[in-house]
């Protein structure tokens, strides 16, 4: 599945700055799994860390760097999880996941 | 950067800053995790992110041959340890005294490093150390062989095949492989014991921090004996597993110790427990006789069964840093 399918398989509700960062990490989270159940795997915002993909702890981990990465100093990812437990981490949606990064971009866009 | 090369093995690093960077005088702080069932997750989501925000400069890292750290077939005794982390600091350009913060076994492995190079160490944070002057290794391989009896159980497998679903399952594959396939029981049975007069010259703050109800409680009183600057908390209600148990208030608690020691240390007030990726029963080594009992009569009376289908009886919730406290319990030798 490429970001384009994922894009018109995404929730039509979603603005296209949502539907882009739900692409992102759908293909991030397809090449941190990298196992075959996930490659066909339809992705949206509904998706559960951990009841829908399993991820183990350490995949969030490495999840969290490549986002990092990706959107950089906009984002505050370290702010984002230092008040959450690991359960609730694990137990969130990509859909919060997605509305923090998209909201981040835009407060950033803003402020420049 | 992820992935850092020290004294000649591949290590998973994890470096987190507080939003804006680090003020140059912030705290550095290097979080230890447990052995064996444990990897830097269970302090990345526990503390890491808390301590960063709170203006901490956290470094995380996967001990040689856990997480996404390079396996070795050897090397895993405590000399090596304290090697890795001397040239880890190294690498990562670190020259200010670091405050250690450990977990069980990692906690053995901060406080070593505080008696060897006093002059690297700012302060220890221990969390269930387990601390004994005399046989030490002994009890921490004898540990180690009851998780591998635990985790090599055909009652286990079973589950392991059918019903842990993929999180967990991976978690205990990859200590299974750790234990058989590695030299670290053997390295680990030859941990020498703490010597009690560097530890009386010890020139270290500690923070010792123990559940009240843990196996190795009662030793945190020899080492408040001890050392000479020792802050020893001791939490009711909550077990070896306390860094899980009691995560709210370990993030107030090392906010104060790091950043506002002048301050009054803050109260503890017990909050509700919660849930996580691995079952108590793997944390304690002792598998339910009914492991599979709910699989089988569901696959008995036509079911639907297979691979990732997940017993109810079992608790695969979610969570991480239960992976702290099954190492954990795992090297601290209670019995």
């Amino acid at each position: 599945m490429t970001i384009q399918d994922t894009l018109r398989s995404a929730d039509p509700t979603l603005d296209a700055l949502e539907a882009r960062v739900l692409g992102e990490i759908a293909e991030m989270l397809r090449d941190v799994i990298g196992e075959e159940y996930v490659v066909d795997m339809e992705i949206t915002m509904d998706t559960s860390f951990n009841e829908d993909l399993e991820l183990e702890s350490i995949e969030f981990v490495t999840l969290a760097d490549r986002m990092r990465v990706t959107y950089g100093d906009q984002v505050d990812f370290v702010g984002f999880l230092a008040e959450m437990d690991v359960d609730r981490v694990i137990n969130m949606r990509v859909g919060e996941v997605v509305h923090f990064i998209a909201d981040s971009l835009r407060a950033g866009a803003k402020g420049a | 950067m992820a992935e850092v090369v020290a004294n000649g093995v591949r290590l998973h690093v994890q470096r987190l800053m507080p939003s804006g960077g680090p003020r140059p005088d912030a705290p550095v702080v290097v979080m230890l995790h447990g052995m064996v069932i444990d990897n830097l997750a269970s302090f990345y989501f526990s503390l890491g992110n808390a301590l960063a925000d709170a203006g901490c400069e956290v470094i995380c890292y996967d001990l040689r041959g856990h997480g996404k750290s390079e396996r070795t077939p050897s090397g895993y005794g405590i000399a090596t340890a304290m090697a890795d982390l001397s040239a880890l600091l190294d690498e990562l350009g670190v020259d200010r005294p670091v405050h250690l913060v450990g977990n069980s076994y990692g906690a053995t492995l901060g406080l070593t490093y505080g008696a060897d190079f006093p002059e690297r160490v700012a302060s220890l944070t221990l969390i269930e150390p387990p601390f004994r002057i005399e046989g030490l290794g002994e009890e921490m391989a004898r540990s180690l062989t009851q998780v591998l009896a635990a985790i090599s159980d055909e009652e286990v497998e079973e589950w392991l095949t059918y019903s842990a679903g993929r999180a967990v399952g991976r978690i205990m594959r990859s200590a299974q492989s750790l234990l058989r396939d590695t030299t670290i029981a053997e390295d680990m049975l030859a941990t020498a014991p703490f010597s009690p007069d560097r530890l009386r010259a010890l020139p270290v703050p500690v923070l010792a921090i123990y559940g009240g109800n843990s196996e190795i409680m009662e030793q945190g009183d020899g080492l408040a004996r001890l050392v000479p600057d020792c802050t020893l908390v001791v939490l009711e209600r909550h077990t070896h597993m306390v860094l899980r148990e009691a995560v709210d208030y370990l993030r107030v608690l090392l906010r104060w110790w790091l950043l506002h020691r002048d301050e009054q240390m803050p109260q503890y007030t017990h909050r509700g427990g919660q849930t996580f990726e691995l079952a108590d029963w793997v944390l304690s080594r002792s598998v339910p006789s009914d492991l599979n009992a709910e699989r089988r009569a569901s696959s008995a009376s036509g079911d639907a069964e297979g691979p990732g289908d997940a017993s109810p009886e079992v608790p695969v919730a979610a969570g991480a840093t239960s992976a702290a406290s099954a190492a954990s319990s795992g090297v601290s030798g209670e019995q």
